[in-house]
């Protein structure tokens, strides 16, 4: 027992909140469990509502703590899941490369995420399934036009092989992180989708409480 | 070689001279080879020392010379000897002492021995005593080590003057507890003194210790009132520790609750009135105009902050085992947790609520239940927070009913009679179009499956019964035929608008017993029409009443002659000929084409029968009739197949 800086997964200095939105079927969900558990779920229920996910990553030497939000892409919940954009920083938009439906259905997407969201909020367009290059129905060239156009990131990933699942998350997070440095996000609210950590007291203190922890309680 | 021969004589000779003395002597003499002699010739080689010439005197004198000079040796022996034996009895005195020394020694040596036994066993005593003495030591110093803190240790356990605790504070606390526990022990052995003594030193240190770790924890805990919360190991293993003390572990955990429950309601206040920093994200309240996205975005901030705090719970909990004790340790705490929020949530709710009907009550209900739902997972289910989801939910579905109970007094409230088309009025026509509106929000809806069913019955209940009743009091001054019409067209819009949902099964077939009932008075009315278009009609009657036996042949009653009766028949077979001629003029105002078809055909079997009736009778010979066949030329078969 000691009170070393190192406590494992649960010490961190920002929390970036993330939320995952696209149709139902597109494999939002085995995303987020192969990011966080590195596994791949073959048969995976549709998502009632919105399911939770937490991991901590490393970006340029911080710790941060995603807090990641797992949408339905069901259209009945539609009502449901559009009160999760609110305050989050990141946005991965996911369509399935095999379904051309799903893509068509991006602008849509887009439209909920920009009027929902911070106009900070980075959004990764991620073409999943790409594991299915035999089925594919959307071309990789059209996708990143898109992306383009839009202004967003873009990679094709696989949650099945987990290629570029890591990389999504990540390069979100850098993005997020970059916004930090920038100076365009403001890191005092809560209502961002980015919160630093509360500056910690060590296991010590009476007298030495931490200047700026003004708190009413 | 002459002597060869004479060998034997000489051995005879050699033996007779043996027994010759001086043979003998001479023979001896001459075999005696003198320069083998080494005696003879040293005694020679002497005797030429001292007898220089062979003289006669000196051969005179030799006996005495030699016997002088024997003398002179004896003498100078006897002198040399005298010499020998002084030496000699010096030696033997020398060793006289010796012997007379070693005596004396060998008894000392026997008395020395005797006394260093005893030094010898004195020392086994003595070193076996150290032996004894080391051990005692050894157990000694363990016996401290076990049971008593170094003086380092117990710096450990006293805070630093800033009130921080040392980072080896619980290995040392652990230290206090197993040393208190091994007194019991002690007290078991002859030690009880030493183990009351030490058990009672190991009590204060523990509970001091105890009471610091409380005191810096309730500071911690004080400190935790942002957004996020970062549990640090030494927290939560102090958090732990404390479960030894039940009673500083709950306040403890009380106070952590608190500091969180007082976190969670200023930011959920902040959260629905000042949104974000320079107002991004809006605030919630911003949004309280479109009150299903205005419940739906606080009832998601609210799961939103449950999982935060499930999250840093667990964290806060991590260094305890995981079991179901835990789990329920957990949900509890988060339920203390969320109880802040109840109070400004149950407002906003109601404050939303009092202003709605109908459907955006329903969805509103609905979105409360899925959050009940959601939440339950997470919390413990008897905390205030879900006890006002609960609530909430149970309130704006009782007001949900009420707005729908209030539609069906509206529908009872004005009867007016329909209109010429007979079909149901604008206030129906509404009130089935909420219906609709409500089971779509159901389609879209979050709730689970069993729900579904329940509400689906019980609004069904609600709504279609007052329905049904304004339908049948706004048609009682209606033609049979017209409230029959009119009522099936009602029934059928309610009908086929339930048909396109699920479990309405019971309810339609229900709706399709009430239809067909209808159903039958047109049928009958159809037919009673045709019949009475081709005249049939009274020749109908009169056979199903006739009996034969009291009144006589049929021929012979009147109007059923064979004239009277080929007329009508003629008029039937142009009925037959283009039968969709003849249909109540108000059947063409029956919405849905199946219920005409099935009026249709109900009503074509009715009269093939009533023609088969009068067919077999007027075939019947009884009857009286001669020309049968001239008046009915078609079988019934005929017909029905014409009909059909
Ligand atoms: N081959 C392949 N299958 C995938 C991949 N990702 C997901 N799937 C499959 O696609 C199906 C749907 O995946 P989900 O993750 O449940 O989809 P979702 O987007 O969460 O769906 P909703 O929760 O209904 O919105 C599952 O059967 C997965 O096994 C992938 O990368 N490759
Ligand atoms: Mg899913």
């Amino acid at each position: 027992m000691s009170n070393s800086t190192n406590s494992g997964p649960y010490n961190y200095t920002y929390i970036f909140k993330y939320i995952i939105i696209g149709d139902m079927g597109v494999g939002k969900s085995c995303l987020l469990h192969q990011f966080t558990e590195k596994k791949f779920m073959a048969d995976c229920p549709h998502t009632i509502g919105v399911e939770f996910g937490t991991r901590i990553i490393e970006v340029s030497g911080q710790k941060i703590k995603l807090q990641i939000w797992d949408t339905a892409g069901q259209e009945r919940f539609r009502a449901v899941t559009r009160s999760y954009y609110r305050g989050a920083a990141g946005a991965l938009m996911v369509y399935d490369i095999t379904r051309r439906s799903t893509y068509n259905h991006l602008s849509s997407w887009l439209t909920d995420a920009r009027s929902l969201t911070h106009p900070n909020t980075v959004i990764y367009l991620i073409g999943n399934k790409g594991d299915l290059e035999a089925q594919r129905d959307v071309s990789y060239e059209e996708a990143k036009q898109f992306a383009d156009e839009n202004g967003l990131l873009f990679l094709e990933a696989s949650a099945k092989t987990g290629q570029n699942v890591e990389e999504a998350f990540l390069e979100t997070a850098k993005k997020i992180y970059q916004n930090i440095l920038d100076g365009s996000l403001d890191l005092n609210a809560a209502e961002t989708g980015v919160q630093p950590k509360q500056p910690m007291p060590k296991p010590v203190s009476n007298e030495a409480k931490p200047s700026d922890s003004q708190c009413s309680c | 070689m002459e002597k060869e021969p004479s060998t034997p004589e000489i051995q005879t000779q050699q033996n007779t001279n043996l027994n010759n003395p001086i043979s003998r002597k001479l023979n001896k003499i001459l075999e005696s080879r003198i320069e083998n002699d080494k005696e003879l010739l040293e005694s020679l080689k002497t005797l030429s020392m001292f007898f220089p010439e062979n003289s006669i005197r000196s051969r005179r004198n030799l006996r005495s010379d030699i016997e002088k000079r024997s003398l002179v040796l004896n003498e100078e022996f006897l002198g040399a000897f005298r010499n020998v034996k002084e030496q000699l009895d010096d030696i033997s005195s020398i060793i006289g002492s010796m012997s007379e020394c070693s005596d004396n020694m060998l008894t000392r040596l026997k008395q020395v021995k005797l006394q260093t036994n005893e030094l010898i066993s004195k020392t086994n005593k003595l070193q076996n005593e150290k032996k004894d003495i080391d051990n005692k030591l050894k157990i000694a110093d363990k016996f401290i080590e076990k049971f008593q803190l170094q003086s380092d240790e117990v710096n450990f356990l006293t805070p630093k003057k800033d009130g921080s605790l040392h980072p080896e504070f619980f290995k040392v606390l652990e230290k206090v507890r197993t040393i208190h526990e091994n007194c019991k022990i002690l007290l078991r052995t002859n030690q009880q003194t030493a183990g009351l003594e030490i058990m009672e030193q190991m009590a204060i240190n523990q509970e001091a210790a105890y009471e610091r770790l409380y005191r810096w924890m309730q500071n911690e805990c004080r400190l935790l009132c942002s957004d996020t919360v970062e549990i640090s190991d030494f927290m939560s293993t102090a958090l732990f520790t404390l479960t030894w003390r039940p009673i500083l572990y709950k306040y403890i955990l009380d106070e952590y609750c608190n500091s969180r429950r007082n976190a969670i309601v200023k930011l959920f206040i902040d959260a629905l009135t000042k949104g974000g920093p320079s107002g991004n994200p809006r605030p919630i309240e911003l949004n309280s105009h479109d009150p299903i996205r205005y419940m739906g975005d606080i009832l998601a901030w609210i799961h939103q902050a449950t999982a935060s705090e499930h999250e840093f719970l667990r964290s806060l909990f991590r260094k305890f085992k995981n079991n179901l004790e835990l789990e329920s340790s957990i949900k509890s705490s988060l339920g203390v947790i969320m109880d802040g929020v109840c109070r400004a949530l149950r407002v906003r709710i109601e404050q939303v609520l009092v202003s709605q009907q109908d459907t955006i009550l329903y969805k509103i209900s609905n979105l409360i239940k899925f959050y009940d739902f959601t939440i339950r997972q997470r919390i413990d289910e008897s905390c205030e927070l879900i006890q006002t989801l609960v609530e909430m939910y149970q309130l704006s579905y009782k007001m949900f009913l009420n707005s729908l109970n209030i539609h069906a007094t509206r529908l009872l409230d004005k009867i007016e009679p329909p209109n010429f088309e007979l079909l149901p009025n604008e206030e129906f026509r509404r009130t089935l179009t909420l219906i609709k509106d409500i089971f779509d929000s159901y389609n879209n809806s979050v709730v689970s499956v069993n729900t579904k069913k329940d509400d689906y019955v019980q609004i069904l209940d609600c709504v279609i019964e007052p329905m049904l009743q304004m339908c049948s009091l706004s048609a009682v001054n209606l033609s049979a035929i017209d409230m029959a019409v009119y009522m099936i067209n009602c029934i059928y819009s309610i009908h086929s608008m339930l048909s396109l949902y699920e479990y309405t099964d019971s309810k339609l077939e229900k709706l399709e017993a009430q239809i067909d009932a209808h159903l039958d008075t047109l049928c009958n009315e159809q037919a009673y029409f045709i019949l009475s278009k081709t005249d049939l009609l009274d020749a109908f009657k009169i056979i199903q009443s006739h009996d034969k036996k009291v009144r006589g042949p049929l021929v012979n009653v009147l109007g059923m002659d064979s004239n009277t009766l080929k007329s009508a028949m003629s008029k039937f077979d142009i009925y037959l000929a283009a039968p969709d001629n003849l249909i109540v003029s108000q059947f063409n105002l029956l919405l849905g084409s199946s219920i005409r078809l099935k009026l249709k055909q109900k009503s074509v079997r009715l009269v093939s029968d009533a023609y088969k009736l009068i067919y077999d009778a007027i075939t019947d010979p009884e009857n009286g009739y001669s020309n049968s066949n001239s008046i009915v030329p078609r079988t019934p078969d005929q017909t029905l197949k014409l009909l059909s």
